[in-house]
C-alpha cells in the first residue's frame, strides 16, 4: 500500500481532528472549566400552538456558560437562535424549562442581561451619549456621573468625537458600537448579542469582530454571540453552540480549538479549518439547504451554458 | 449601417433620462424644481381662473347692457343671459327699434382674479355696513379663538387619554369601544344640544370643535402610539427600562413626532368643523362675514374670506412644520416634502432596524 500523492489529496483530508487541542488551548479549557457558571439553560423548551398545531421550536436545549466565556450559536436559518436568546433575555417565555442566570430564575428582561440586536435599535431622538447614559440613569446614576462613564464606555467604543451626533449621523458599523457601549454601560453579567453584524458589508465586519475582541478582552463581560456566519464564530468564540432545526435542538457543543489571541492570518491555520469543516458538515448536513434545487427549466438565451 | 455605441448611447441615454429626473418613481426632486412645482401647484389653478374671467368667449354667459337703446325689457347695467339678449336684439330690428348694446360678462359669483386681490386688502379696511357687525379682522379674530379653545380643551383630554390607550391595553380595551362608537355620530347633531345647554355664544361652538375633534384625536393617537417601534421598547427593557420610565423614555418620545404630525391633520379637521360650529347658536366669525358679503353680492369679499381661511390654516401649519424640525432634530423630514410642508411622517420602523422581528413576535398590533 502505498502512501497517497499529498498533491491529489482534498486539504480537509490534511487537517487534524477538530478535537485535537494544543496544550495551551487544552489548558485555557481547564481553566473555563474551573470559573463559575453565569448563566444556565435547562430542558428549555418553547413551542407554539396546541394539539396537531402545535410546532416545537425550541426542544429542552440544556447547556451552561461560564464567567468570561465566548459562547457562539451557529445554525440553520429558522432553528430557533433568535427564539433562545429572546428567552434568555426576558423577551419571549419558554413553555418549559428554565434560565439561571447566577443561579437566580430569569424572570421577564432586566439591565443584568445586556442585549445587542442586528437592527440597531438606537434610539433616534437621543444623541450618542444620550443612548449610552440611557441605563445609566435608569439605575440612579447622577447626571454627572453618568455622563463621565458615557464617555469611558464611548471611549472604549471609539466613538468620543460623536458624542453628541444622533443615530441617523452614523454608520451601520459606528451604531452598533454605540449599542454595545450602551450595552456595557448597565455593567451586564452576559451580553447578548443576535447576529450584531450581520447587515455590516464585510470590511466593516471583520473591523467590528476585532473591536469586539479587544473590548471583550478589556470589559470583564461573558458573551453569548449569535451569528450565522461559521468564520465568525470560529474567529471570536471560546465555544460554538451548534444547533439543528425542527425541532431546534443542540447538536454539538464544540470547544475551539484555535489558540488565543486571534488574529485574522489564523483564518487559514490548521486548526481554524477543522473547526470550520467541522461547523459545515454539521449545519449542511442538518439544513440540507443546499440540495433544495428550484424547478427552473433552462432557458438558454445564449449558446454558451453558464455551467 | 450599424449604430456605433456611442451613438446607441446618446439615442438611448439622453431623453428618457430627464424625463425620469421629473417623474422618478418616490425620488425626491431638486430643490430648484421642488419649489418650481409649489409655485405652480397654485399658478396653474390662477392660470385657469384668469383664462376663464379674462377671454371673453370661453365662458361668460352673461351681456351687461351698456346702453339699452329702444329695448324696453332692458336697463343700463342690468345683465342677461346671451341668448336673452340676442332675441330681443333681433326682434327689436324686425320691429326697426334701436338695438341695446352690451358686453359679455361673467355670472357675478365668479369674480375676476383681480377683483379678489383687491377685496383682499380693502375688505379689511371696509368699515361694516352696520353699527354692531363686526369688522373682517374681528371676525377672523373671532374664529381663530374659537377653534383655539376647542382644540385646546380636546388635545388636554384627549392626548394623554391617546398615550395611556396607545400604551396600555387596559385603557385601550375600556375606551375604545365607546369612542369608535362615538365618532360615527357626525357634530353638527349635537348642534342643537349644544345650544340647549350651553346657550348660544361661544360655548356650543368651541364643545361642536371639541366632539368633532376629541373622539378622532383619542383614537388617532392611540394608534400612533402603538407603532412605537417595538424593537425599541423592547432594546429600553433589556437596559432595565418597564413602567413609567419606560413611557416616558422610550414610547413618548417614540411617537412624539407621529402624535405632532396627528395634531397638525386633527387640527385641520378642527378648521373643517368651524364653519359648522358657527352657524350654531348666533352666527358667528368668518362664517357671518361670509354669508353677510353673500347676502350683499359682494362675491369678491366672499372669495378673499375664503381664501383667508386657508391662507390662515396654511400659515398655522408653516409655523408649526418649522417648530417641528427645531423641535425633533433627529428627524430628517422637510427634505423629504412631498407637499408644500410635509407633514413629517414618523421614520418607518424599517428605517431604525435592517434584520426586522417577524412580525408574529411583535405582539398583535391592532390596526
Ligand atoms: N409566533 C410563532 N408561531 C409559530 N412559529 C413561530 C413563531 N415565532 C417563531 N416561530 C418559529 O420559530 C422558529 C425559530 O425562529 P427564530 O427566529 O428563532 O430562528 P433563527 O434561528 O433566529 O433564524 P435566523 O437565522 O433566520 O434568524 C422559526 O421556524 C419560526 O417559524
Ligand atoms: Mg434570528
Amino acid at each position: 500500500m502505498s502512501t497517497p500523492d499529498p498533491k491529489t489529496v482534498p486539504i480537509r483530508d490534511l487537517l487534524p481532528d477538530y478535537r485535537e487541542q494544543l496544550p495551551e488551548v487544552a489548558a485555557r479549557f481547564a481553566r473555563i472549566r474551573e470559573r463559575p457558571v453565569i448563566l444556565s439553560i435547562r430542558g428549555l423548551e418553547k413551542s407554539y400552538g396546541h394539539g396537531d398545531a402545535r410546532t416545537v421550536v425550541l426542544d429542552r436545549l440544556s447547556f451552561e456558560v461560564r464567567r468570561r466565556e465566548f459562547l457562539s450559536v451557529v445554525g440553520p436559518s429558522g432553528c430557533g437562535k433568535s427564539t433562545l436568546i429572546r428567552i434568555i433575555a426576558g423577551l419571549d417565555e419558554a413553555t418549559g424549562g428554565e434560565v439561571l442566570l447566577d443561579g437566580q430564575r430569569v424572570e421577564g428582561p432586566g439591565p443584568d442581561r445586556g442585549m445587542v440586536f442586528q437592527g440597531y435599535t438606537l434610539f433616534p431622538w437621543l444623541t450618542v451619549k444620550g443612548n449610552v447614559m440611557f441605563g445609566l440613569k435608569l439605575r440612579g446614576k447622577s447626571k454627572k456621573a453618568a455622563d463621565r462613564e458615557a464617555f469611558q464606555w464611548l471611549d472604549l467604543v471609539n466613538l468620543e468625537e460623536f458624542a453628541d451626533a444622533y443615530p441617523h449621523e452614523l454608520s451601520g458599523g459606528m451604531k452598533q458600537r454605540v449599542a454595545i457601549a450602551r450595552a456595557l454601560a448597565n455593567e451586564p453579567r452576559i451580553l447578548i448579542m443576535d447576529e450584531p453584524f450581520g447587515a455590516l458589508d464585510a470590511q466593516t465586519r471583520a473591523q467590528m469582530q476585532s473591536y469586539l475582541l479587544q473590548i471583550w478582552k478589556s470589559v470583564d463581560v461573558t458573551i453569548l454571540f449569535i451569528t450565522h456566519d461559521l468564520e465568525e464564530a470560529a474567529y471570536l468564540s471560546d465555544r460554538v453552540l451548534v444547533m439543528g432545526a425542527n425541532p431546534g435542538r443542540i447538536v454539538e457543543l464544540i470547544e475551539n480549538p484555535v489558540p488565543r489571541p486571534r488574529r485574522r492570518e489564523q483564518f487559514i491555520s490548521r486548526p481554524f479549518l477543522s473547526l470550520k469543516r467541522r461547523l459545515a458538515e454539521l449545519i449542511h448536513a442538518d439544513g440540507a439547504a443546499e440540495e433544495l434545487k428550484l424547478p427552473l427549466t433552462m432557458r438558454p438565451c445564449a449558446e454558451d451554458s453558464v455551467e | 449601417m450599424r449604430l456605433g455605441v456611442t451613438d446607441r448611447m446618446s439615442v438611448s441615454g439622453n431623453k428618457p433620462a430627464a424625463t425620469r429626473d421629473w417623474l422618478g418613481l418616490k425620488k425626491e426632486l431638486p430643490r430648484r424644481r421642488r419649489y418650481l412645482l409649489t409655485l405652480s401647484s397654485f399658478l396653474l389653478p390662477l392660470a385657469l381662473w384668469s383664462l376663464v374671467s379674462y377671454v371673453p368667449w370661453l365662458w361668460h354667459p352673461l351681456v351687461r347692457v351698456t346702453s339699452p337703446g329702444e329695448v324696453e325689457a332692458f336697463s343700463t347695467g342690468v345683465e342677461v343671459p346671451r341668448a336673452d339678449f340676442e332675441r330681443e336684439n333681433r326682434d327689436a330690428l324686425a320691429q326697426h327699434f334701436e338695438p341695446a348694446q352690451g358686453f359679455r360678462v361673467n355670472p357675478p359669483y365668479l369674480p375676476p382674479p383681480h377683483a379678489v386681490g383687491r377685496a383682499f386688502f380693502s375688505a379689511f379696511r371696509t368699515p361694516p355696513r352696520l353699527p354692531d357687525e363686526p369688522w373682517l379682522y374681528q371676525s377672523l379674530g373671532h374664529s381663530i379663538r374659537t377653534i383655539f379653545w376647542g382644540f385646546l380643551l380636546s388635545s388636554l383630554i384627549g392626548v394623554p387619554l391617546g398615550v395611556l390607550g396607545g400604551a396600555y391595553r387596559f385603557f385601550a380595551r375600556l375606551q375604545e369601544p365607546f369612542l369608535e362608537f362615538f365618532r360615527y355620530l357626525p357634530a353638527p347633531a349635537f348642534a342643537a344640544l349644544c345650544v340647549a345647554v350651553l346657550g348660544i355664544y361661544d360655548a356650543p361652538k368651541i364643545a361642536i370643535i371639541f366632539i368633532g375633534t376629541f373622539f378622532q384625536q383619542v383614537l388617532v393617537i392611540s394608534n400612533t402610539v402603538r407603532r412605537v417601534d417595538p424593537a425599541l421598547v423592547e432594546a429600553a427593557q433589556t437596559l432595565g427600562a418597564r413602567g413609567w420610565p419606560l413611557l416616558r423614555g422610550v414610547i413618548i418620545p417614540g411617537s412624539i413626532t407621529g402624535i405632532y404630525t396627528d395634531m397638525r391633520i386633527l387640527l385641520g379637521w378642527a378648521w373643517t368643523y368651524l364653519i359648522v360650529a358657527e352657524v350654531v347658536g348666533t352666527m358667528s366669525g368668518i362664517t357671518y362675514f361670509i354669508n353677510q358679503q353673500a347676502r350683499y353680492r359682494n362675491f369678491p369679499n366672499v372669495y378673499a374670506a375664503i381664501a383667508m381661511i386657508g391662507i390662515i390654516g396654511l400659515g398655522i401649519d408653516f409655523v408649526l412644520a418649522w417648530i417641528g424640525n427645531r423641535a425633533f432634530p433627529w428627524q430628517r423630514t422637510s427634505r423629504r416634502a412631498g407637499r408644500l410642508l410635509a407633514l413629517s411622517q414618523p421614520a418607518p420602523a424599517s428605517h431604525y432596524r435592517v434584520g426586522a422581528v417577524p412580525m408574529f413576535r411583535r405582539g398583535a398590533v391592532r390596526r
